[in-house]
This record gives structure tokens, C-alpha cells and sequence, in this order.
């Protein structure tokens, strides 16, 4: 486990200076932040160059990039162009946010899906099932920004259940969370669907229940676990789908987070933020993809025995 | 199963502990450790003489030389004041400073406001006013977007604790509108210089009606009371709360539902839902900003001026008001609105004529079926209607438009100054000044950022006259003359003046809609 966590380690620096290297040389290729910053002003050329050469913009771009990466490997991401802030630190204040909107969605798609694909496993061919895929069918369909306005509208304007935007307590996590996660309940109750059936057709699932085990103990115990396996991993790889996804959440739904500091720093060209808050959010990625490789451990103990088979 | 159960879970919370703990605390934690209490969906947004309104952006910066953003002077116009100030209907007048005047063509000399003090209990003086100018025009200034605005001060010189002298390089008939913009806006000294630029960015201090009490970036804005405001009596209310919330159809969600009482940016797909609830009010005004389709006047065949009159002839600008705009707009007889300092009413409008369209692109030789290209940027979802609405009636007199959607950024900042912008482009501009030597110089005069192409001596004559007097007459005299140079010359065909929707809950007393988006609380009240 050691030697591969090391490896991983190692491997996810590589991807990491890659994406550097990648972000850095797009977002040059997207336009001048200095003349957007003058756009209600009355830029002279004079001025420009000065703000230019303020912002470190007037140096090649691959003196930029080796000072971007010294200062990088000493945990400094650069300042807003904008603002003036640090960069880790705007992250830091707005991580929390996103990160509570992206666990609620998970945790929505989960407290669907599982159920979901159970029953129309177990029922396969049912009514229940029937409803079940239509269900998923739709959760997949449907484009999440839609979602948001029409739970907006339901639940916060007819019904007033609860607030409709903004970031003041937890019932403000419900309808972005409902919003981001329903999405993804679709897909995923799919293939808690599929990985149960393949499970519940296996010889042990016959053998538990020749033993007199009670169904749905089977069903639970020796099926859903085996199941787990592969919906862990889709969890895992649905991760960054579902942090994109909050980029328009966020947007719909007023949610102080990463998402919309993205889009705002996209539009005014703010090269250090959205450069800092890619390479954050991909380190995030790895975090999260390496966490799902050692969860296996815990989900089937094979592969705790074998060591470093996980990889 | 339960083992491991736990032992997820536990793995979940310590994530989300790590991950999110050090990360949710708020931008200011110095005061509002508890977050709100609950908002009531169903009642009015907050209690009584408490205001909260929707607005559509979070400017970020607060510091007034960091900026350019409408967004900023929404809720920074309760923060901070400038020597001179614009009343809602646009008329200037005094502010900090109680009287001005030029001492010789190079002298400006102002008068200011006795006994009033900054929010933090500082004195506001000649020192103050001579602070924010050097600091303007010194280093911290050359950071940031408004140093450029106010290049035409040389310095600022205390006179005596209430009198200041602000020394010009050069003559600048516009500078007294200019001191009641962003950057002109007076600063505290000793507060800055103690607690730095970056934490003034964050925590801004002036003199305005209302003090900032909060601030949640990209969530809210939370302003209170100033108890020793200058003005007696005002503000009237007690807690004005700016809400951050960039999606017109949540914002309005958000006002049906009574979270807000003042909804920014009304769409006019909107008014219909807001005309149908009995306590809420449209308002509407007309704002400084103007469409025009500007034309690129180096690229055949618009580099004729027949052609640019025949394309002019071929819109139909009425009706695009009158069915795209839902009749919020107004039409402009040039690129700028009727209260810019330099309109002149009495310019005709080119009204409708496609038959004369016709006639003039014969004369000019164009053949049926010519293409041009039209940029805009994609995110203008109404202009996008109305280069359509343009593409068709163009249709109509032989003219094949070609729609080009790009990134609104990529637009502003490449392909126009660059003259990358095909045949013709959304032109719209403000004109912050509200005098028409902004617009004119930086759309007209040789060399300027966004003018890659379009050269005429005599406009070249007429902006320099414009702007070597202080005699407004002359001034408006040489205005009267550029806009008929412009009418023959057709660098664009003015479209509309926009109209600005606002909608306000019944209960709020006293609310108007500014057209420069800088909205005046002094006198709002709550029932």
C-alpha cells in the first residue's frame, strides 16, 4: 500500500505541472485582461503599458511561467489582478462552500439512487422498475440550470418551503443540493441497478439464500456490497462532474463558491485566479480518485490482502 | 457491514472537516460570526426601516481607484462621497466641498464642508482631499484602472484646513463631472495608512450615509446607519442589505417570494410577472447607455458612405423598440442618450426607408446578395434579437448578413481595437461623464483603443475645439457641429437608448431609479 500510495503521489505531481503548463499558456490565448480593465475608463497607451507592466503581463510568457512555477513550489499562487487578494486565500474562503454544496449533492444522488436501484433490481421487470428507469431516464435529461429554476420555483415560490438563493444557513444547502444531485441520481441508480442484477445472479447469492438468510439481509448484505464496488468507483470519476456542475448551481442559486469566482475571473481575464483555482481544483481530483482506490480496501477485503493489486 | 459503515463515515466527516472547516469562515469574521438568522420567505425581507436588495453583481474591489464597475457605485455611493455629487436626475452639485471655483485656467480652488468625519471618527479636511489625490495619482493609483481618468491634475494644494487648490496640467472642461466618479470619491488618510490598501480593498471607509457593517463576498453586503451624517435627519433607514444575485430569473424569484424589496436589472421578459403582483412596482429610466451598429469604415463596401446610409435607411429601429425591446428603449439621433451634455435634439432621426436603401446601394454598385459580417458578443441575449430583426430587414434590401456570436471579452478587449470585428459590430457605450467628449474622443479621435479605423479632419477639429474651452456655449456649439458631421459621415447607425427596469416592494417609500445606477438611500424609508 505504501509504495503505491508513493507512486501515486508521484504520478499526480506530473499531472499537476502538466495542467499548469496547459492552463497557463490557455488562458494567454483567451485575450488582454489589462484592456477589460479599462473598459469604462479612458485607457491611453501610456496607461496600459504601465498596468501591464504592474501585473508581470509585459515579461515572455515563459518568464512568466518559471516565475509562476517558482513562486508555485513555495505554495504562492499568485494575487488577483482584479483585487489585489491572494489567491490561496480567495480559495480558502470559498472551498468550504463548494465543497458543502458538492457533498450534498453526492449525498442527495445517493439517498436516491441506492433505494432506486435496489428495488428495481430486486423487482426487476415491475412496476417499480419501470418507474425506476423512467426516473433515471430523466435525471439524466434534464440540464441542471432548468432543474435549479424550476425547484426555485415550486419550492420557493409557490410552495415557500424554503429560501430560494443565497448562503445563511443549512436550509439553504437543500434546493442546490436537490438540483445538483438529482443529475446524478439518474445515472447512478442505473448502475446500482446493473451491478446488482450481475451480483444477485451469482452463485453465493443462492448459497446465502439456501442457507435461510432473510431476503432482504441477502439483498443488502451480500448483494449492495459486492455492488458497491463499481458504483465507488463511478462515485469517484462523478466527483469532477460534479464539481462542473456546481459551477452553474452556484450560479442559479447565488452559492458563494468556487464556481462563480470561476466565472467571474474567466470573464474579466483574471489569469491568476482561474489559474490557481484549476490547479486547486484538479489537485482535489486526484485527492478524491486516490481516496476512492483506498476505499476499495475497506468495500472488499481482497484487496486490503493483495497489497498493491488495487492499482 | 457496521465497522465499515463507521469507519466511512468517520473518513467523510474528517474530509469534509479538513477540507471545509478552515475554509467556511466568512470574508470579515470580525463581525458576524452568526450568520443571519432566518430569513422569512413569506414576509417582506427585513424589518422595519431594514432594506434589502437584489443586485446583479459583487464588485470585488472596494477601494474606489480599483475599479470601473457599475456594480461598485450601486452600494459604494452609500460608502463614500466626492467633493462634487449627481443627484439622481443627473444635476451635479455640492458635496464635500460646498463651492468651487477656477482661480485662473489652471487653478481650481474648493470650499469644503465643515465638521464632518469619516466613519471611523476621522476628520475629513484639506489634508483628506490632498491624501486622495496624491494617492490617486501616486503609485497605489498606477495599480489600478482610474489614475487615466484624472491624468489632467497635476496636484493638490492645502490652502488652509478647508480650502484646497487642485493644480491642472492642462485646461479640462469635463473635470468637475469627473469629480463625482469613482476615483474622485474622498478617502481617510490616517485609516489607510494604518490598516493598508489591501485591508481598506475589504473594509472601506468614508464619509457616505451608510457605514459597511459586513461583507460576504459573492453573498452580501450588509450597510448601517452612519449616525453622524452631515446631512440632518437622513439616512432614513437603519440597515441596508445588498444581496448578490447574478441571475435575473432567481432575483425575481427572490422579490415574488419577498427575500428582496428591490430587484436590479428587471428584464423585459420579467414585466409582465412583476405588473402581475399587487404589491410590487415597475420602474423604469432611461440610462446613459447606446446601441449603435458601428461599421468598420475600412472594409468594402462600407468604406463607401452611401452604403452606410443605405444600411442605415434599411433598419427599422422603431420597430425593434416597439416588439424586441417591449418598447423599453428610445431611439437616438446620435451615439449618445439625450442626457449627455452635446445631444442635440433638434439632429433629425433617418426614419425607415427601404426604398431609398435600394437607391443608394445602385448608386453605390453594390450588387444583390453582398455579404457582411456582424460581430456581437454572445452573451447579449437581446442584442442577439435585434442583429436578427437587422439581418432580415437588411434581407430585404438585397444584403446578406452573417451573425457572428463571439466571447463578449474577446470582443471588447481584441477584435475591435484590432479591427477584427468585420463589417459592423454592437456598439454600446455609457458614457460615464455624461458629456459627450467621452464617447466622442475615444470613438472618433485617430489612435484611440476602439477606434482602429475611422479618421475625419474636421471631427479631429471639432473635438479639439470642444475641449480647449471652458465656455460651456462653445462647447456645446462645437458638439452641435461634430454631430452633423457624424450624421453625414455614418461611422454607425445609432439604434436606441436603453431603459433601465427596476421593481420595488410597495412598502418601500421614497425609492428612485437612478439612470447612472448609483442609487441614492438617503431619502428611502421602509413602512
Amino acid at each position: 500500500m505504501t509504495t503505491f500510495l508513493i507512486r501515486r503521489l508521484l504520478h499526480s505531481i506530473f499531472v499537476v505541472l502538466a495542467i499548469t503548463l496547459v492552463i497557463f499558456v490557455l488562458v494567454r490565448l483567451t485575450g488582454d485582461p489589462v484592456s477589460i480593465m479599462f473598459q469604462a475608463g479612458e485607457p491611453t497607451k501610456e496607461a496600459i503599458a504601465e498596468l501591464r507592466k504592474n501585473l508581470g503581463l509585459d515579461e515572455p510568457v515563459y518568464v512568466q511561467f518559471l516565475l509562476y512555477l517558482k513562486d508555485m513550489f513555495t505554495g504562492n499562487l499568485g494575487t488577483s489582478f482584479r483585487t489585489g487578494e491572494s489567491v490561496i486565500g480567495m480559495m480558502q474562503e470559498k472551498m468550504g462552500a463548494t465543497l458543502l454544496l458538492a457533498f450534498g449533492g453526492m449525498f442527495v444522488a445517493l439517498l436516491i439512487a441506492i433505494p432506486v436501484g435496489i428495488i428495481s433490481a430486486v423487482r426487476r421487470g415491475s412496476v417499480a422498475d419501470f418507474f425506476g428507469r423512467i426516473f433515471s431516464l430523466l435525471g439524466i435529461s434534464f440540464p441542471n440550470f432548468w432543474l435549479g429554476i424550476m425547484l426555485i420555483i415550486i419550492f420557493a415560490v409557490k410552495l415557500r418551503w424554503f429560501p430560494a438563493s443565497g448562503y445563511q444557513g443549512l436550509e439553504y444547502l437543500v434546493l442546490p443540493s436537490v438540483a445538483l444531485g438529482l443529475i446524478l441520481s439518474g445515472i447512478l441508480a442505473r448502475l446500482v441497478r446493473s451491478s446488482m442484477l450481475e451480483v444477485l445472479n451469482q452463485q453465493y447469492i443462492n448459497t446465502a439464500r439456501s442457507k435461510g438468510i432473510k431476503e432482504w439481509i441477502v439483498v443488502i448484505k451480500h448483494g449492495l456490497r459486492n455492488a458497491l464496488i463499481p458504483t465507488v468507483t463511478f462515485i469517484g470519476l462523478q466527483f469532477g462532474t460534479l464539481l462542473g456542475g456546481t459551477v452553474i448551481i452556484e450560479q442559479v442559486f447565488s452559492w458563494p463558491g468556487i464556481g462563480r469566482m470561476l466565472i467571474d475571473a474567466i470573464s474579466q481575464r483574471d489569469f491568476p485566479v482561474i489559474q490557481g483555482s484549476v490547479i486547486i481544483l484538479s489537485f482535489l481530483m486526484i485527492f478524491v480518485n486516490l481516496l476512492v482506490d483506498i476505499s476499495y480496501g475497506f468495500i472488499d477485503p481482497r484487496i486490503r490482502q493483495g497489497g498493491g493489486k488495487s492499482e | 457491514m457496521k465497522k465499515l459503515g463507521i469507519t466511512a463515515c468517520s473518513a467523510l466527516l474528517v474530509l469534509a472537516a479538513a477540507l471545509g472547516g478552515c475554509a467556511s469562515k466568512p470574508a470579515d469574521s470580525g463581525t458576524q460570526a452568526n450568520p443571519q438568522p432566518k430569513a422569512q420567505t413569506a414576509a417582506p425581507a427585513a424589518g422595519k426601516n431594514e432594506l434589502t436588495l437584489g443586485v446583479n453583481g459583487d464588485p470585488h474591489s472596494w477601494d474606489p481607484i480599483d475599479t470601473f464597475l457599475l456594480d461598485w457605485s450601486t452600494v459604494a455611493t452609500s460608502v463614500f462621497e466626492g467633493l462634487v455629487e449627481r443627484s439622481t436626475d443627473l444635476k451635479l452639485q455640492p458635496g464635500l466641498a460646498e463651492s468651487w471655483e477656477f482661480k485662473d485656467d489652471k487653478t481650481l480652488q474648493f470650499k469644503l464642508r465643515q465638521g464632518v468625519k469619516f466613519h471611523n471618527g476621522e476628520p475629513f479636511n484639506a489634508e483628506a482631499v490632498k491624501f486622495t489625490f496624491d494617492r490617486l495619482l501616486g503609485e497605489e493609483g498606477k495599480k489600478g484602472p482610474q489614475q487615466a481618468n484624472y491624468a489632467s491634475i497635476d496636484h493638490v494644494e492645502v490652502v488652509d484646513e478647508f480650502t484646497v487648490n487642485m493644480i491642472l496640467k492642462e485646461k479640462d472642461p469635463v473635470l468637475i463631472t469627473k469629480l463625482a466618479g469613482y476615483g474622485g470619491v474622498i478617502v481617510p488618510p490616517q485609516y489607510v495608512k494604518e490598516k493598508g490598501d489591501e485591508y481598506f480593498n475589504t473594509h472601506p471607509v468614508g464619509t457616505g450615509p451608510f457605514k459597511m457593517e459586513s461583507y460576504e463576498k459573492d453573498n452580501k453586503v450588509v450597510l448601517v446607519k452612519n449616525e453622524n451624517y452631515w446631512k440632518q435627519g437622513l439616512p432614513k433607514l437603519e440597515k441596508v442589505t445588498f444581496r448578490f444575485i447574478p441571475e435575473a430569473t432567481t432575483r425575481l424569484a427572490e422579490m415574488q417570494t419577498g427575500a428582496i424589496d428591490v430587484m436590479k436589472k428587471v428584464e423585459i421578459s420579467q414585466t409582465d410577472s412583476i405588473k402581475g403582483m399587487s404589491d410590487l412596482e415597475l420602474m423604469q429610466v432611461g440610462s446613459p447607455t447606446v446601441y449603435a451598429l458601428r461599421f468598420d469604415t475600412t472594409k468594402k463596401p462600407v468604406d463607401n458612405v452611401k452604403v452606410r446610409e443605405a444600411i442605415a435607411y434599411a433598419i427599422d429601429a422603431d420597430l425593434i423598440i416597439d416588439t424586441l425591446l417591449g418598447g423599453y428603449g428610445k431611439r437616438v439621433n446620435s451615439f449618445q442618450s439625450e442626457m449627455s451634455f452635446g445631444h442635440d435634439p433638434s439632429l433629425p432621426l433617418r426614419q425607415y426607408d427601404p426604398e431609398k436603401a435600394k437607391q443608394l446601394l445602385a448608386e453605390a454598385g453594390v450588387k444583390e446578395g453582398t455579404e457582411l459580417e456582424l460581430f456581437l458578443p454572445g452573451t447579449d441575449a437581446t442584442f442577439k434579437e435585434v442583429a436578427q430583426a437587422i439581418e432580415l430587414q437588411l434581407g430585404q434590401v438585397g444584403l446578406k448578413v452573417k451573425l457572428n456570436l463571439v466571447d463578449s471579452s474577446t470582443f471588447t478587449s481584441d477584435l475591435i481595437p484590432n479591427g477584427k470585428a468585420g463589417h459592423m459590430y454592437r456598439n454600446g457605450w455609457g458614457g460615464w461623464t455624461l458629456d459627450f467628449d467621452n464617447t466622442a474622443y475615444l470613438m472618433y479621435h485617430k489612435g484611440e483603443f476602439w477606434n482602429p479605423d475611422f479618421y475625419d479632419e474636421k471631427v479631429e477639429e471639432l473635438l479639439a475645439a470642444e475641449r480647449s474651452t471652458f465656455d460651456q456655449d462653445k462647447r456645446l456649439e462645437a458638439f452641435k457641429e461634430l454631430n452633423k458631421r457624424l450624421y453625414e459621415l455614418v461611422p454607425e447607425v445609432p439604434l436606441y437608448q436603453t431603459i433601465n427596469l427596476w421593481a420595488v416592494n410597495k412598502r418601500v417609500k421614497g425609492f428612485q431609479p437612478p439612470a447612472d445606477e448609483r442609487i441614492d438611500l438617503r431619502e428611502v424609508s421602509v413602512e
